[in-house]
């Protein structure tokens, strides 16, 4: 099984490879980027799409196809981390410690466990002490990066910003509850159900946007097909589009950085770590 | 109005430089983090102070809007940045760092 994949693994690397020498040379004045693509990309596209910023207008627009595999490849990272990684066995040993007397208990039997509560609290192995400060302020902060983020996942398409951007802030904001608080923490607050079936809805988010304007009739992912269906102004139908996409974008690797990052931290066990 | 932002920007820019010469010239991990964490931190304070002064030359609505943004920033580099250095020299001590005496270590 290693073997195979280990054939698979190699297989690809040399197709990508491959792939590679189809590539115009570094700066070679004759591909199209030089000739002729970049002139039309800053002419032409607030004409055509009446989106300010350029680059949201490239990424999300002229290079849908590939922006939403960018998406997929996110959500691939997360699902091979969750599989590679996930670990459903339930640990032998536990670590509960006496609120009122600070007196910590160590379990052994795995079928013994401890209610827990006002009495006794959970304990990884590696324990810190909770700090009041770092506690504090970023129970202060973590809104404030995660309204942010939301802003710059809105307003990706008039300021530079994005899915990608803004999900990575979003994601962010829950690394930090897990390492001011503890990992326990996040995966109480973050259901893990909930993530994967968030990370796959981004993606969902983005395909759908594509499926719906190919059964308006246009090409897939053709935002200007879309106008019957969005009241408005028809002429900022493609950014209202662009902002339908940033926002699939955004919960999926809002979603892939939090799988990543607990079950690399808790080596898939979802229950301690850093 | 000039000379008071060229006198802001000139005092966060020296807050700034003995940050930098702290940093380099501090003998161990702990005292290098005191001009990191203090020095940066006053000199964010007067930069901002400056470049918003600056920016109410044309005085309007909008004008003073981004001035109060910038001082956001100021706001959370204040909250953020002792806290960084708290944690960090608390992960120091918990890791077992020594800190530097004079004393020179035998052997």
């Amino acid at each position: 099984m290693r073997f195979l994949g280990f054939i698979i693994v190699c297989l690809t690397g040399a197709l990508l490879l491959y792939g590679t020498g189809e590539f115009p040379d570094w700066g070679d004045p004759d591909s199209p980027a030089s000739t002729h693509l970049s002139n039309h990309y800053i002419e032409k596209a607030i004409e055509e799409t009446q989106v300010p910023n350029l680059v949201t207008a490239v990424l999300a627009d002229y290079r849908g196809f590939d922006t939403m595999f960018e998406t997929a490849v996110v959500f691939c990272a997360g699902l091979a981390c969750f599989l590679l990684l996930r670990d459903f066995s339930q640990k032998k040993e536990r670590f509960y410690r006496h609120t009122p007397t600070g007196v910590i208990l160590h379990v052994k039997d795995s079928k013994k466990t401890l209610k827990v509560g006002k009495e006794f609290e959970h304990m990884d192995k590696d324990w810190v002490p909770s700090d009041l400060i770092i506690k504090t302020v970023c129970r202060i902060l973590i809104p404030f990066i995660q309204i942010y983020a939301l802003y710059v996942v809105a307003h990706g398409d008039f300021s530079p910003g994005g899915g990608f951007q803004g999900g990575v802030i979003f994601g962010s904001s829950l690394i930090l509850l897990a390492i001011s608080y503890d990992l326990k923490t996040l995966v109480r607050r973050v259901n893990e159900k909930v993530i994967g079936i968030f990370a796959a809805l981004g993606v969902l988010i983005y395909v759908g946007i594509g499926v719906i304007c190919m059964s308006m009739g246009g090409n897939f992912l053709d935002y200007s097909k879309l106008a019957p269906l969005v009241p408005g102004d028809p002429h900022h139908i493609r950014a209202l589009g662009m902002l339908g996409v940033e926002i699939g974008v955004g919960i999926a690797v809002t979603a892939a950085m939090a799988i990543i990052y607990i079950n690399i931290v808790s080596e898939g066990r979802h229950d301690e770590g850093l | 109005m000039d000379i008071l932002v060229i006198l802001f920007l000139v005092t966060g820019l020296f807050f700034f430089l003995g940050g930098a010469i702290g940093i380099i010239r501090m003998p161990d991990f702990y005292s290098r983090l005191h001009p990191a964490g203090k020095l940066d931190t006053l000199g964010i304070f007067a930069m901002v102070t400056g470049l918003s002064i600056y920016n109410l030359h044309h005085f309007s609505f909008e004008a003073l809007l981004l001035s109060a943004k910038m001082f956001l920033i100021v706001f959370f580099v204040f909250l953020s940045s002792p806290t960084a250095t708290h944690s960090i020299v608390d992960a120091g001590m918990r890791a077992g760092l020594r800190h530097w005496t004079k004393k020179k270590r035998k052997g």
